[in-house]
């Protein structure tokens, strides 16, 4: 392999790679704004300045690719004096209103201007102001924050597949924005907030709700297809504030779709029934768990109820119902559902250019593999039914005498059923889930259970034990 | 050293008559297309391309690379179609000759064309036009016609397999589109952003393509050198590296304005202004030139008995870049010169890169503020400073432009800068 | 959608097509066209043209945007543009775009009551040895000076030009 040096440490690389990540290896941060390693280089905020021996002029290590026995140098005075050069030129315009920013905390901006900036300010200007333009649900814009990196425009145009994010006019003068007011089209408009390197494009879904820094995160899978995109729940407590997508170059690269981004939100929907409920006259009933699980039993104990399953549980849930109809049910049917219309991995396939799936569940890969058939329509017809998900499989119309729910539920879903005893969401929980890929991903607890929502292997244990005792409420 | 006579020069005798663009005129007048006829007919293209080596041709547009080097990266064996891109652009402050090329003389270029296409296999040219040069887009136009109808361009050229298409592409305002990376994003269809580089055009240029650019002064000497030979073209310098003639831009405080014409190194800067644009206007003294468009270093009175080309100029701190002369007499406020020089880069900065872009905008506000007397006394040095920081760090050279007029003025004229922070000069 | 472009315009293009590996070249030609046959280029003509290209329309309006030529606002029939860079400030520039204010009665960059006249200030017009100089929609006027231009103005004004 071929090596370079940087700093005078000896690095390997691979030809084409460029002297941001090769130095990232050798333990050297090299600051940007406009380099992102998912979107075409442009070398444009001239931030990444670094020495390179035999050439005159600095160089921007986003756009030089290392060769063999390069010297680089990063931390020379000269390399010094261009970034905080360019610092400077950056916060010319820039308002200093971190404060209210919700970008302060995990800004590029003010992360590169305490790393390499002045702490002197020469100018002496009138800013560059803006009058904003509504960008949709999605996205708040702030142009007077913007920096001219392009990460937006090249997203758009690059990932995105739409034109929409444009910088007119020119110099001074350049506006970042859609045109006459446009709001965004793409359904992955989340990311222009992700790779903004300031507070100019913000999630509105976030904005003003939670400081960076209070927030915990947790490194998880998404639920929402079956492509798996990595990510991170953030939460503070026990409430999730965003979800933001964490690089992973064979599924998701660095990003995610909109739909996956807000779909922890149904997980903290004021609607969700988070206590075992049974239908009563006029409406429904709140038990206690040791009522719904010994009515449960009533129902169904040497019986052979038809189980559904959706495909949005995990590999670890569908073995443990798998093995609990082997035991307490034996030859009961057990089928899984998901998504409408679309039965099995061979039916799924990609819904656009960039990363959704049709299959709206994330473990239909899974619930293949553990061999449960596909339930064939989108109407069951049975005495009893058993629907066990977690909340993103899409519900079948059930045509039964009973019909006993376990899982994540909306009460608006919920109008079929009989009796719900609550389960985890996928935030709430640890699992494992099969991508259309076949990638095993987990997925991790990055929260508590609301209410008194129980796991499914709780559950099926309380189904198992001939006396069924129900502790204390989590 | 002497004024150039008509046998010295190429192109001037035969501008500022209307009637010299019809191709009856090139054809009798300049024995044209003989050389297009002579290559394609007798000539492989690397022959062609060595003839240009030897006659030591460097590009006219500014940046004064050799031009038969840049037709020799073009890649031979490359599946790709390859694009020959004259840069008609002409947009640097004080800069005009290529316009008189094509208003007068359109036939050379298109003959020029025509050799430098089949030199480096391309076979559709693009002539690039600055958006202003509307009428001179259509006397091209109209003379492309006339070549196509004669056989000179289109199919089979002379009867040989050779065939060019030639294409005139109208820019639409943007002194950027002069740097030829941003010139072929404007080409594209694109906003005229200059490119990173690497890959240089010669690799990756025009729709992804090996491409060349090259200025329309450069490749109206196409058809001379073929003509005369590249030794004899490359002896018509009068200094080493620098062969042919230089059209000069000669503007400003002279009695005589114009485009002349001198073999290159055969005159002083003080040559220029006395012999050729007949002294300075009213006889005022000289105060300063500026050699070599306006983002060329300035020099003072005392500096103009250097040889006017490449190397001496570089050698007292400055550049010919494209052969612009603007001659600056006593009467002349240089703060407020360079004020208009630093707002026209500001308002030209493509915008994308981060010094030019801000940089540009802080100096022209800078010097606002000195010409209006309300600089601090540091704000001189600030200015310098930023200069500093945009030079040599910028992804195009139009940062250097910017920040050379800013470093130099000052570094030579800085009383003048200081009446105005003291007050003791007012704005008029 | 309504057609704001006419078959001529239609016509060039497919006249140009040939001539580009790539339709998204036809971008500018096809601003110029359009501006010819409009005087300007209203949102609604540069979203026709997206359409005839096959982009997005932002993407037409940055590139229309990035030059100076295109007129995204309505512009006087004659469009007069005083280049004002440095060989024509030499030459006395500033005086003539004084005069010029005075004499329609506007400041650079707005346009007559009457729609007469545009009045802008330019970047180098490649016309420094025949400074100051001025465009007159697509005509040079080279050489200028108070008297001359003032005739130019008067001239147009009692429609001769």
């Amino acid at each position: 392999m071929p090596k370079c040096m940087i700093d005078g440490k000896e690095v390997e690389f691979t030809a084409g790679e460029n002297l941001v990540k090769v130095a990232k290896r050798a333990g050297v941060e090299i600051p940007v704004f406009c380099y992102h390693p998912g979107l075409s280089v442009v070398a444009q905020c001239r931030m990444c300045y670094v020495e390179v021996e035999k050439m005159p002029k600095l160089q921007t290590a986003c756009s030089t690719m290392a060769t063999e026995g390069m010297v680089v140098k990063t931390n020379s005075e000269n390399v010094k004096k261009g970034r905080a050069g360019t610092m400077e030129f950056l916060l010319l315009n820039h308002p200093l209103d971190c404060p209210i920013c919700d970008k302060a905390g995990e800004c590029d901006l003010q992360d590169n201007s305490y790393g390499y900036g002045s702490a002197y300010m020469r100018g002496s200007e009138e800013r560059r102001t803006y009058v904003d333009v509504n960008m949709g649900p999605v996205i708040q814009k702030n142009m007077n924050r913007c920096i001219h990196c392009t990460r937006c425009i090249r997203f758009g145009d690059e990932i995105a597949g739409i034109h929409e994010m444009v910088a007119i006019k020119r110099g001074n003068d350049i506006d970042i924005t859609t045109i006459d007011g446009k709001t965004l089209q793409t359904e992955y408009a989340g990311n222009y907030s992700d790779i903004c390197p300031t507070g100019s494009l913000t999630l509105k879904d976030f904005r003003f709700k939670k400081r960076a820094w209070m927030l915990k995160k947790t490194t998880t899978v998404c639920e929402g297809c079956s492509k798996g995109c990595n990510m991170e729940i953030q939460h503070e407590g026990d409430v999730i504030y965003r979800c933001v997508p964490l690089e992973n170059l064979d599924v998701n690269r660095y990003w995610m779709c909109d739909e996956g981004r807000f779909n922890y939100q149904h997980t903290q929907d004021p609607t969700r029934i988070i206590e075992p409920k049974v239908k009563a006259e006029g409406g429904w009933k709140t038990i206690s768990w040791e009522d719904g699980i010994l009515g449960i039993k009533e129902e169904i104990d040497g019986q052979k109820p038809t189980f559904l399953v959706g495909s949005d549980l995990t590999q670890e849930e569908l073995t443990h119902i798998k093995e609990y109809i082997a035991l307490q049910h034996p030859g009961a049917t057990i089928q899984h559902f998901g998504t409408p219309g679309l039965t099995s991995t061979q039916q799924d396939g990609a819904l656009d250019q960039i990363l959704r799936m049709k299959s709206k569940t994330s473990n239909l890969n899974g619930a293949e593999k553990l061999g449960i058939a596909p339930l064939m329509n989108d109407t069951i017809k049975a005495d009893t039914v058993v629907v066990m998900s977690a909340g993103r499989a899409k519900l079948p119309k059930i045509n039964a005498k009973r019909v006993i729910a376990v899982g994540v539920y909306l009460e608006g879903d919920a109008s079929q059923f009989d009796m719900i005893l609550p389960g985890l969401a996928f935030s709430e929980k640890d699992g494992t889930i099969v991508n259309h890929q076949g990638i095993e991903q987990k997925l991790k607890r990055a929260v508590l259970p609301r209410g008194k929502c129980k796991s499914l292997s709780e559950v099926l244990m309380l189904l198992t034990n001939k006396k069924a005792r129900v502790g204390a409420n989590p | 050293m002497s004024t150039p006579v008509a046998s010295d020069t190429l192109f001037v005798q035969h501008f500022w008559k209307d009637a010299n663009r019809n191709l009856s005129y090139y054809l009798e007048s300049m024995n044209g297309y003989q050389a297009a006829k002579r290559v394609l007919t007798e000539m492989t293209p690397d022959q062609v391309i060595d003839e240009v080596k030897k006659a030591n041709i460097r590009g006219r547009g500014g940046a004064g690379f050799p031009m038969g080097m840049k037709w020799s990266f073009i890649p031979k064996n490359s599946e790709k179609p390859k694009y020959l891109v004259c840069n008609a652009d002409e947009s640097e402050p004080g800069t005009c000759k290529d316009r008189q090329i094509m208003r007068y003389i359109p036939h050379v270029l298109i003959e020029g064309l025509v050799i430098g296409s089949y030199a480096i296999g391309c076979k559709h040219a693009y002539i690039y036009i600055r958006g202003e040069y509307a009428n001179e887009a259509k006397l091209l136009n109209a003379a492309i016609e006339e070549a196509y109808e004669k056989g000179y361009l289109g199919k089979n050229i002379f009867g040989t397999a050779y065939s060019l298409d030639v294409t005139v592409h109208r820019g639409a305002g943007a002194y950027i589109c002069g740097e030829e990376t941003g010139l072929l994003n404007s080409l594209e269809g694109k906003r005229g952003e200059p490119r990173v580089k690497p890959p240089f055009p010669a690799i990756s240029g025009a729709f992804s393509c090996p491409t060349a650019v090259n200025n329309v002064e450069s490749l109206a000497n196409v058809p001379h050198i073929i003509r005369m030979g590249g030794d004899a073209f490359a002896k018509l310098g009068k200094i080493d590296k620098s062969g042919g003639t230089r059209l000069l831009s000669l503007s400003g405080h002279v009695k005589k304005p114009g485009v002349y014409e001198a073999p290159a190194g055969s005159l002083t800067l003080r040559q220029i202004i006395y012999d050729l644009g007949g002294g300075i206007l009213n006889d005022k003294k000289l105060k300063a030139v500026i050699p070599g468009g306006s983002s060329a270093p300035i020099l003072t009175a005392d500096e103009i008995d250097v040889v006017y080309d490449v190397e001496p100029l570089m050698k007292v701190g400055t550049m010919m870049g494209s052969a612009a002369i603007m001659v600056i007499h006593e009467d002349t406020d240089l703060v407020k010169l360079l004020l208009r020089i630093t707002k026209f880069y500001a308002h030209e900065s493509c915008g994308q890169c981060t010094p030019c872009r801000e940089g540009c905008h802080w100096m022209e506000s800078i010097l606002h503020k000195i010409i209006h007397g309300e600089a601090k006394p540091t704000d001189l040095d600030l200015l310098v400073d930023v200069a500093q920081n945009i030079g040599g760090k910028t992804l195009c050279a139009l940062g250097d432009a910017a920040a050379g007029p800013v470093i130099s003025f000052v570094k030579k004229f800085r009383p003048e800068f200081e009446a105005y922070i003291k007050g003791q000069k007012r704005y008029a | 959608m309504a057609k704001n472009l006419s078959e001529k315009f239609y016509t060039v293009m497919k006249k140009l097509e040939p001539r580009y590996p790539s339709k998204k070249a036809l971008i500018l030609p096809a601003l110029h066209q359009a501006q010819e046959e409009c005087g300007w280029l209203p949102a609604e003509v540069m979203e026709e043209i997206g359409e005839y290209i096959g982009v997005h329309p932002a993407q037409i309006r940055e590139v229309a945007s990035f030059y100076t030529m295109y007129n995204l606002k309505p512009v006087g029939k004659n469009h007069l543009r005083i280049c004002t860079n440095v060989a024509c400030c030499l030459r006395g520039s500033d005086e003539l775009m004084g005069f010029a204010e005075k004499k329609l009665g506007i400041k650079c960059g707005e346009t007559t009551a009457d729609g007469l006249f545009t009045l802008s200030e330019e970047e180098c017009l490649g016309a420094c040895t025949t400074a100051p100089a001025m465009m007159a929609n697509d005509d040079y006027v080279e050489s200028l000076d108070v008297n001359s231009l003032n005739d130019y103005i008067e001239k147009i004004k009692q429609g001769v030009k």
